[in-house]
């Protein structure tokens, strides 16, 4: 399974975008599209749910106290500064920051995953982005497999490890807002991807992302209130019982097999799309980790 | 590092000339009885495992890039009268979370209803409907309405004819 794995991530490098040659096959998609806008404020448009949460430290105590109604804080109330306990990813931070100061005893970590002169400072804000060297777009994760698989350590993309160094570079960035610019080349087209890809169903029961993500917002699904997709990825690596620690392709995974779909590799280009255009979504709001949901 | 990178070259290539194949970014595990794969965390580890997942989902469209398998297009049923359906099967499919799950998305007279997408099945017996309208929404309701959010049950191989059948029996049996 090992090998099929690595080969797996390998033949998306590899591969590249020979797929965007041909025609694609017939799908049905989740229409209209609404015009979602690369920015967190786009939510005043879809859920309007953002005056919320937009400022995590003032959150509205009333509304995280009822059942009824906290889904309207897009779970924010799960995120530092306004969630003070003690949870797993916390003790994923620590093993986060062994693991990068191993790996960067030469400071070549570092270089590889595309740090300057302020360190790991808003490192994360930047992710993903487009890499000249790897030629083509990938989120943060991808590129700490690269860069440790660069030095002879294995940090397979969803893992564990792989996880606490994202989380562990986050954390640099707390407080900072996202920043990427998805408005020309590589990125726009991974953009234009992803959030064809959010419409598109797929599956044993015909189900888009955007089925319950943009038209079912506030409903209940197994026992948890559907929220807007803007403003989702900052709290990313995050602790969940079942996972310990869950990176963003994990949870997309997860969303897959809970809707008849079959999940493709953390790293793969599909979901590297999906994850550039809800990247997108969140611009402008603050990193905030070590965060947790249920 | 090469042989590896050869592997995947080799790998793709053999995957690409079969169509009916799940594309080679899928977490699959193609010896496993249960061919779809769930990850599993393991806490102080650089290697994500793998588990079998309860259902093989390889069958059906992915969100890759490299599944270059179509989408069965919205399909008009061969509903073959008289419709031979046991109601009382039907409803058990009608609640059962890995055939049907209608109860997942219709409120259904008698049934406690768990609560989301909800829309009202009821009154059929009273609309006189005909059971091929029925069947055809089981079937494939795209044919009624390109936006539905409904699964194509029968288009999409998820139910047998004989459930469709059951299935529309207990609907039409709807006060
Ligand atoms: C059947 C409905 C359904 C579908 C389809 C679905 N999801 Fe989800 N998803 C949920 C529910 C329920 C939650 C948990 C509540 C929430 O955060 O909205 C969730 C949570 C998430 C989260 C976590 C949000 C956070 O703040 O941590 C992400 C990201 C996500 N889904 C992405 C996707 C993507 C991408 C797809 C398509 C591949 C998808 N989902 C398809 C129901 C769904
Ligand atoms: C994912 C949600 C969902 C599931 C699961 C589902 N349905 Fe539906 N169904 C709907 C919706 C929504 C409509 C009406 C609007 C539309 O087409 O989107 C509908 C329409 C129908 C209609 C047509 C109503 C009319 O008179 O025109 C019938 C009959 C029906 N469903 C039966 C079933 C049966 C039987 C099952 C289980 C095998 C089932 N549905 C499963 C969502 C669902």
């Amino acid at each position: 399974m090992r090998t099929l794995l690595r080969t797996g991530l390998l033949l998306t490098a590899l591969v590249g975008t020979a797929w965007a040659q041909e025609p694609a096959p017939y799908r049905d998609m989740d229409l209209p599209i609404p015009d979602y806008e690369a920015h967190v404020r786009g939510d005043l448009r879809l859920s309007k749910t953002y005056p919320h949460w937009r400022d995590r430290s003032r959150l509205d105590w009333r509304l995280a106290g009822n059942p009824d109604e906290h889904w309207k804080l897009n779970w924010k109330f799960m995120d530092p500064p306004f969630n003070q306990a003690v949870h797993g990813g916390h003790f994923a931070l620590e093993r986060g920051e062994y693991l990068y100061k191993t790996l960067n005893r030469n400071g070549r970590f570092a270089a590889c995953l595309g740090a300057g002169r302020a360190g790991l400072k808003g490192l994360r804000t930047r992710f993903p982005q487009y890499r000249q060297d790897l030629g083509r777009v990938v989120g943060l994760e991808a590129v700490i497999e690269h860069c440790a698989a660069a030095q002879g350590e294995v940090l397979q993309n969803g893992s564990y490890d792989n996880s606490a160094v994202s989380l562990y570079i986050a954390s640099f960035s707390q407080g900072m807002p996202i920043r990427i610019d998805v408005s020309r080349g590589p990125m726009q087209e991974a953009y234009e991807r992803g959030r064809r890809l959010f419409h598109t169903k797929a599956g044993r029961l015909n189900f888009a992302c955007s089925s319950c993500h943009t038209r079912n917002i506030g409903q209940l699904v197994r026992g948890s209130h559907i929220t807007t997709p803007y403003g989702d990825v900052t709290h990313y690596p995050v602790y969940r019982t079942q996972y310990f620690l869950q990176s963003l392709h994990l949870r997309m995974m997860e969303c897959n097999l809970d809707t008849g779909v079959q999940p493709l590799l953390p790293g793969s280009q599909a979901y590297t799309d999906l994850e550039v255009f809800l990247t997108a979504l969140s611009n402008g709001y603050p990193v905030s980790v070590p965060a947790e949901r249920n | 590092m090469r042989p590896l990178i050869l592997g995947g070259i080799c790998l793709c290539l053999a995957g690409a000339g079969q169509a009916s194949e799940w594309p080679a970014d899928a977490a699959v595990d193609p010896n496993a009885q249960n061919r779809t794969l769930t990850p599993k965390v393991v806490v102080n580890s650089g290697r994500l495992e793998w588990e079998p997942y309860k259902r093989d989902l390889t069958p059906w469209p992915t969100l890759s890039h490299l599944d270059r398998r179509p989408t069965p297009r919205p399909q008009q049923a061969n509903y073959d009268p008289p419709l031979r359906g046991d109601p009382a099967r039907g409803r058990e499919i009608a609640m059962d979370p890995a055939r049907g799950n209608c109860i997942a998305c219709h409120t259904l007279p008698g049934e406690p209803w768990p609560g989301s997408v909800g829309q009202l099945l009821l009154g059929y017996k009273q609309r006189g409907v005909s059971d091929a309208y029925v069947y055809q929404q089981i079937y494939d309701r795209r044919v009624t309405n390109p936006n539905t959010v409904m699964p194509p049950f029968g288009a999409f191989g998820v139910l047998t004819e004989q459930e469709i059948r059951d299935l529309t029996a207990y609907v039409q049996s709807l006060e």
